[in-house]
């Protein structure tokens, strides 16, 4: 092939030296040199093509990726720790009646032994029992430990990096691989767990993606696309899905649309199938697809010490409908609805046990932890029961409009459907029980504790509701941003991964709003700088495990919380993104 | 707190600094509108013109093209587009192309 091309050269290179010159020797020797330069030079492009076709043959993944560091300020105003527990304060007093706890005196009502556990009781909380002597109490109600301490937490500043390396490969004409690798840490932390204190602190399957674990690059995402299946417009999608980062949140990303589900239902991490249909084939109504989505979010029996054949728990399965109605480009209508089966009290995670929690449920254990106040033992958690079902809906519509204006609405609705039953932590927006249990005191007698039941504090149907607006206008150098949402009471989305420093905005039980502003420093890379305020209402955002209670009563010590309640929070970030 | 506001002053300032060599392209919404409008006339399949979408060529493949002077093939399919409109069908393609920033769903 070669030959032939510089025969070819040399052909078109004679005429063009002239051909009165033929018989100049020295003509000849320079066409001669010039073929053989140009043979040369072939020769040495030849092999840089074939190298070329060779490495795109043998490479069979394109990479691509962001990098992201961003600086968080976080002000937590008016952290209320309010330790206690809900306590069937009838079932104890029926069997104070008794004499279980010890014996009263039956004119006064008073302990008649005081070294009797009741007494001992009373001795230790005096103010709680002179309520319960005087009826102050509900037949169940909030037994709170102590005087709630209310404080204000300044993180004055928090470096995060987050590392993308998406993949994409075709497997076949219709048959395409995506994936993608992430690492999020905050700087000087690879230990992979952090101390429980809220959702962001429980490394697990569901938010490892928006939660900081470290120096370790997990996969996020992976999964097969088998489009077109035998000619039809049904197509395939198994694996680790692309269920984060969904409509309408990729506006304050900076990017485009980041998942399929909507984001302001859905930001977690799934494992599981779609199977869709284009019926813009149909419609003609461009990029309308349906799809059917399943996906298991607990497996019960592997790795939980099946062998000790002691697993009461049962799977959870998710599924429903995710459908675009209409995806031009410009606008973007969606609808979702799903339901999370037999959803359990908590996922498999790894944890850093807070000591604290070992004063009101373990007190010898509590004893011994005193001599290692700064070490927090990691331990694996697993779900103790199933605690019922949660459906969720949506509608979110966008637009971006041909002045470069970006705006989107979403509406969202959440349905508790509790079983009654509860874990350690509650049951579906629900507490757990506690009821007394007498314990030895270490000298011979007995004391009183309050103990976990499985009976959840209500089993009631609870919906929540969600709106959320935002708009994203061209400004100088960028755009600015402005976004806010409210959630109800009983609010309930699976956005956990959403990777807000102090917790994902979209499941505030209350309200947040956000503004930023983009600068777009180049097609490749930004820097954003923004706030987010969040004002809470009610505990426990972004748990469907646990009571919901208002902010106030826990800081009137009319109610308890597990975990601490904020009530109201500001988080400024400076973030540069590069993408490659 | 004086150290955010610090990085905060910085990061602005360097955003400034670095605003001059930011991309400033067409409107591809604009672009998109006169794409379909003019060059879906005669770029569909079974045509004259071919089949031909953004992914049809690269970010690279679809800058060298609007580079040159005019539609090399058909000058006069670009008779009716101003400087500007052509900028803006350039800048749709451009983001749109086979290896621009694609949206990350199933299917």
């Amino acid at each position: 092939m070669r030959k032939l091309i510089a025969l070819a050269l040399a052909l078109c290179l004679i005429p063009a030296a002239g051909l009165a010159a033929v018989d100049d020797r020295a003509t000849l020797e320079s066409l001669q040199k010039k073929i053989n330069e140009l043979s040369m030079e072939l020769e040495e492009m030849s092999g840089r093509v074939d190298k070329n076709e060779r490495h795109t043959a043998m490479d069979r993944i394109s990479w691509y990726g962001d990098l992201r560091v961003k600086a968080d300020t976080l002000h937590y105003k008016d952290v209320t720790a309010s330790q206690g527990v809900f306590f069937d304060f009838a079932d104890f007093g029926q069997r104070a009646m008794t004499g279980e706890f010890g014996a009263l005196d039956p004119a006064t009502g008073m302990p008649t032994d005081p070294t009797s556990a009741i007494a001992q009781f009373m001795a230790a909380y005096p103010d709680q029992a002179m309520r319960w002597a005087t009826g102050g109490y509900a037949s169940q109600d909030y037994f709170v430990i102590a005087t709630p301490k209310k404080s204000d937490i300044n993180n004055d500043i928090l470096y995060t990096t987050r590392l993308r390396l998406g993949m994409k490969a075709e497997v076949a004409k219709n048959v395409n691989f995506s994936g993608r690798l992430l690492m999020y840490k905050n700087w000087g932390d690879s230990t992979g767990v952090k101390v429980f204190d809220s959702w962001n602190s429980f490394t697990m399957d569901g938010t490892n993606s928006g939660n900081t674990t470290g120096d370790w690059l997990r996969v996020e995402r992976a999964y097969f696309d088998w489009k077109d299946i035998a000619g039809s417009n049904f197509y395939l999608s198994i694996g680790r899905r692309p269920s984060t980062y969904g409509p309408p949140t990729q506006y304050r990303e900076n990017e485009l649309r980041g998942g399929t589900p909507s984001g302001h239902l859905v930001n977690f991490n799934f494992d599981g199938i779609t199977v869709g249909y284009k019926l813009s084939a149909h419609t003609g109504i461009e990029g309308q697809t349906v799809r059917f989505c399943y996906g298991q979010g607990f497996e019960s029996e592997w790795g939980n010490g099946e062998l000790f054949n002691e697993i009461n728990t049962k799977d959870v399965h998710l599924g429903g409908f995710n459908v675009d109605a209409l995806n031009d480009g410009t606008n973007l209508l969606q609808f979702t609805l799903f339901q999370a089966m037999d959803v359990t009290d908590g996922f498999k995670g790894v944890i850093a046990f807070p000591g604290q929690f070992a004063q009101q449920m373990a007190p010898t254990m509590w004893t011994d932890l005193q001599n290692f106040s700064n070490f927090n033992f990691v331990t694996r958690v697993q779900p103790s029961t199933n605690i019922g079902d949660i459906t969720l809906g949506g509608i979110g519509f966008s637009r971006e409009e041909m002045n470069g204006v970006n705006w989107f609405v979403s509406g969202g609705w959440t349905q508790a459907d509790p079983n009654g039953k509860a874990g350690l932590f509650g049951g579906l927006l629900s507490d757990p029980v506690y009821r007394t249990a007498l314990v030895p005191n270490g000298s011979g007698g007995q004391m009183i504790v309050p103990a976990a039941t499985t009976d959840a504090s209500s089993s009631k149907t609870r919906d929540g509701y969600s709106a959320y607006v935002g708009i994203q206008i061209p400004a100088p150098m960028g755009k600015l941003g402005l976004e806010y949402n409210y959630g109800s009471k009983y609010w309930t989305p699976f956005t956990q991964a959403q990777d807000d420093a102090i917790g994902g905005k979209l499941a505030t039980r209350g309200q947040a709003g956000e503004a930023y502003y983009i600068f777009d420093v180049n097609p490749n890379m930004f820097i954003k700088i923004g706030g987010i305020y969040y004002d809470y209402k009610y505990t426990g955002s972004g748990s469907p495990v646990g009571a919901p209670v208002k902010i106030e009563d826990v800081q009137s010590g009319k109610a308890a919380s597990m975990l601490p309640a904020i009530d109201t929070a500001w988080d400024g970030y400076a973030s540069l993104t590069v993408k490659f | 707190m004086k150290h955010t506001a610090k990085l905060i002053a910085c990061l602005a300032l360097v955003a400034m600094a670095t605003v001059a060599i930011a991309a400033e392209g067409g409107n591809p919404k604009k672009g998109k509108y006169l794409y379909k409008k003019t060059c879906k006339t005669c770029h569909v399949a079974g045509s004259e013109g071919k089949a031909m979408t953004p992914l049809s060529k690269t970010q690279a493949q679809w800058d060298r093209f609007f580079n040159k002077n005019g539609h090399p093939n058909q000058a006069d399919s670009w008779k009716g587009l101003s400087e500007q409109d052509i900028k803006d069908i350039n800048q749709f393609l451009f983001d749109h192309a086979a290896d621009s920033d694609q949206p990350e769903t199933c299917g």
